[in-house]
């Protein structure tokens, strides 16, 4: 436990910010001290991101006002990279490693001389990513190549590289948001060892379990400014929701009963997907039905091939099986064939595969969705317009018009457009991908009271979500998927985490027995 | 300008909603409009013969061979492709459709008919190897480039094909107004329906889509395939049509015909504010931008500038557009 009295390692005051007239950060307050695991929370738009970029030179000295210290003396950092060589590391959200290298370069990206001149030492690299990664308990193989990694591995990757500048400080945001459990449990436990080091650690998220879990004090952003600082004794779940949303939010789900001898809305038999990059299986031989107005979750670690499952009942990679929609059969070769059928998909990632950045907020919406906007073939103005307004009005997207810029929406309202997008043709069997992935807590709300809106209209939904408590609060029926294979299935109210990770575990375990036979 | 009446009034709205829309994509036009206007000024100031009839007419039907390319050559870079191959597909198409009337003496119409396929199944023929095949489009038309241009040698021999019909003279030597011809005529008409076609239509939206993100196109039911190989073969058609019109204002297959094309109208769409990474840009802009590097070229020639400068100056004009068009989208999104 840190000592409260200790003195802080890096510590930043009254710092304030604005970007082109709008107020992000209104003199905000905040320290680390050696040895300590600080949770800094907020809603999207808080100013979480904004206070960590400039403690990191992101925005450089001159750009903010407000004093930085590191030990007690004030420092000024112009770049990134003199933060980094004053001690103070960063793992951005977003992945970025370099495909083409090895992980042992990527590991050392930027100073694989490793001190002593021009060439690349490769076996040096090797060991000494080695040596890292045993210290951390990370089981990749540094001469690996990156492009082989899961998105997992790739963070982890992105850890070690923090890591081997020795940091004294040390920056993770969202560190968690593409990790399953035993992964989470295996990044804490780096956590904790970085912390017997004295390392101070600043954790954002948006996962108040893994803040209970593991920080020893928070800092609660609303506006701009610092809402509330708690410290671990006082810790519990609805003060968090609470101090970041202002209200007291008071049932996490909205109630949803599974309906009574509703009709099969989508049902799948012996489905095949193919798995791909050794790490993420595919959906072996997988039978599921999904009524309508019943809301079904696929529950399973990362690559246990429930992703895999949506994608190959919406045609986005080539599958083997039957599928029947309100009981016809359907032949689906492609995302449109899918489509016509009634079958929506919301992806995971929305950079990638969701948004439009080409487009303005209106016209992602329309995209896909123009036919019956239009007379033979060209777009009719007025109705689009009025069909976007009432979309973004539905569904509460706040942007200053249809014709902004989907870059500046928050996680949250980038989300809600997606939702507009895929329920403006009246899906009747509804696939959605971790629909509350890096949104914020009160959004996610939102979505939650959507998605039981949805299904008490009489859609048919199949949710994959890495959070198993949303999951479980959220869904009728729970599927646990284990390796590409359904190992378990329970109703609402039949189990818990508990269960599903008691499956899995048991999936494997068997599995493991049923190798070693095989094998002499 | 926003306001209740304007959704109480549907059809004006409609429009201001769409002018605004097309702004969004379409944010280069004005500037390169701007931009071309203050140095017709400094030209004419210049040197006053900048501006005369005779001159003006040269730089439009200059514009106009180039100008019927870069309309397919903008669908393909909005889809998210761009093609190398529009040269010598012109010269190709020109020297066989002259042999098709001359040695073959098939029927003009067939064998402009004949020029416009050969120009479509290359067109083809590149899509599908882009598309299908996943060859980048630089290799797969910069190879296409090379094979064109020998296959020009290997239809004609290396001498241009002369005399042709009298036929073909006619519509090169027309005169519809202003002294413009045909070519002119089918550039305007290309343009403005081209340009509807993105800016208006769900196939426009949907190519937009496809070039900003085809996987994101994909998912929402589009057929990127189609778009990008349909891009492809109406550039081939234009480039091939561009081509027998030069040839028909020339009044002989010229092996030459096309020779350099590529760049020009790449270098034009691009100042014209195309993006060269798909998604955005418009035909109109990129007409404009065509129109700006020739303006530029006629005017260095007019006030006496030497050749070698004109080539400079087309590079320095290029780079310091998408230099321009980089900082103004920055400070858009910073600013709004």
């Amino acid at each position: 436990m840190p000592n409260a009295a200790q003195e802080p390692l890096l510590s930043a005051a009254a710092i304030a910010k604005s970007f082109g007239g709008v107020q992000a950060l209104r003199g905000v307050d905040f320290d680390v001290v050696p040895g300590e695991i600080h949770a800094l929370l907020g809603q999207n738009g808080a100013g979480k991101s904004t206070l960590v970029k400039i403690l990191n030179g992101v925005h450089p000295a001159g750009s903010y006002t407000g004093v930085i210290k590191l030990d007690g003396r004030p420092v000024s950092f112009a770049s990134p990279a003199d933060a980094r060589s004053n001690g103070v590391g960063y793992v951005p959200q977003e992945i970025e490693v370099l495909e083409q290298l090895s992980v042992a370069e990527n590991v050392f990206a930027g100073h694989t001389g490793l001190g002593d001149g021009f060439m690349v030492h490769q076996r040096r690299l090797q060991q000494r990513a080695g040596e890292i990664f045993a210290d951390l308990g990370i089981g990749i193989d540094p001469r690996a190549y990156v492009a082989s990694l899961t998105s997992a591995q790739r963070h982890l990757v992105m850890i070690a590289r923090a890591i081997v500048m020795r940091p004294r400080v040390l920056m993770l945001d969202e560190p968690t948001a593409s990790l399953s459990g035993t992964e989470v449990d295996a990044l804490f436990s780096v956590l904790r060892r970085l912390k017997t080091q004295g390392v101070a650690m600043i954790y954002i998220t948006h996962r108040l379990p893994e803040v209970l879990a593991i920080c020893d004090r928070a800092t609660v952003l609303r506006d701009g400014q610092v809402a509330v600082r708690i410290a671990r004794e006082d810790f519990d779940a609805e003060t968090f929701i609470f101090s970041m949303s202002g209200q007291r939010l008071q049932r996490l789900f909205p109630e949803h009963a599974a309906p009574v001898g509703a009709p099969t809305a989508l049902e799948v038999r012996n489905l095949t997907v193919a798995g791909h990059s050794g790490a993420v299986h595919g959906a072996k031989d997988i039978n599921l039905s999904v009524a309508a107005g019943e809301i079904v979750g696929l529950a399973g670690l990362l690559g246990s091939g429930r992703s895999e499952i949506l994608h190959g009942i919406y045609g986005r990679v080539p599958a083997e099986g039957k599928i029947r929609v309100a009981g016809d059969p359907v032949a689906i070769g492609s995302p449109k064939d899918a489509r016509a059928a009634g079958i929506s998909l919301l992806t995971e990632d929305r950079k990638r595969d969701g948004l439009l950045f080409n487009l303005p907020v209106g016209a992602n919406i329309t995209i896909g969705n123009l036919a019956p906007l239009a007379r033979r073939g060209v777009v009719r103005g007025g109705l689009e317009r009025s069909s976007i307004l009432a979309a973004m009005r539905a569904l509460n997207v706040k942007a200053s018009s249809p014709l902004a810029s989907v870059t500046h929406l928050s996680g949250g309202n980038q989300q809600k457009l997606l939702f507009a997008r895929v329920l403006m043709r009246a899906p009747k069997v509804l696939l959605l991908d971790e629909p509350t992935k890096g949104v914020d807590a009160a959004t996610r709300h939102e979505i939650y009271r959507l998605v039981v809106e949805l299904a008490e209209k009489g859609v048919a939904l199949l949710i994959v979500a890495s959070e198993l408590e949303e999951l479980i609060g959220l869904c009728d029926r729970c599927l646990v998927l284990a390796d590409g294979r359904v190992v378990d299935e329970f109703g609402r109210g039949e189990g818990g985490e508990d269960r599903v990770l008691r499956s899995v575990a048991a999936a494997q375990a068997e599995r493991h027995v049923r190798a070693s036979q095989v094998s002499p | 300008m926003e306001s209740a009446a304007d959704v109480s009034s549907p059809p004006r709205d409609g429009q201001s909603f769409r002018r605004r829309l097309i702004g969004f994509i379409a944010i280069g036009e004005v500037g390169v409009l701007a931009a071309m206007a203050l140095l017709i000024v400094f030209f004419w100031l210049l040197e006053p013969a900048f501006l005369s009839e005779r001159n003006i007419r040269a730089i439009l039907n200059v514009v106009s061979f180039v100008g019927i390319i870069a309309i397919g050559q903008t669908i393909l870079l909005v889809a998210g492709e761009f093609d190398l191959s529009v040269g010598s597909v012109a010269g190709l198409s020109a020297v066989v459709a002259a042999k098709l009337m001359t040695a073959a003496a098939l029927p003009v119409t067939v064998a402009i008919l004949g020029g416009i396929g050969v120009g479509a199944a290359i067109g083809l023929l590149n899509g599908v190897i882009v598309v299908r095949l996943g060859i980048p489009a630089f290799i797969q038309t910069l190879g296409m480039l090379f094979i064109g241009q020998g296959l020009i040698q290997v239809v004609t021999g290396g001498y241009p094909v002369y005399p042709l019909p009298e036929a073909i003279n006619a519509i090169g030597g027309a005169d519809l107004a202003f002294g413009l011809g045909w070519s002119f005529a089918f550039f305007i008409v290309a343009t403005v329906v081209a340009d509807f076609v993105l800016r208006r239509t769900v196939l426009g939206r949907n190519i937009y889509a496809t070039g900003g993100n085809q996987e994101v196109a994909r998912l929402v039911g589009i057929n990127t395939s189609a778009y990008k190989i349909g891009a492809f073969i109406v550039v081939g058609a234009l480039a091939a049509i561009a081509g027998m019109f030069v040839m028909a204002d020339l009044g002989s297959g010229g092996t030459s015909i096309g020779s350099g094309w590529e760049l020009t109208v790449i270098a034009g769409v691009v100042v014209g504010g195309v993006s060269l990474f798909g998604g955005a840009g418009t035909v109109a802009g990129g007409v404009v931008g065509i129109l700006m590097l020739k303006v530029v070229q006629s005017g260095l020639v007019v006030i006496g500038v030497n050749s070698n400068w004109q080539q400079i100056a087309v590079g320095v004009i290029m780079v310091m557009a998408v230099g321009l068009d980089i900082v103004r989208r920055r400070y858009f999104i910073a600013g709004a």
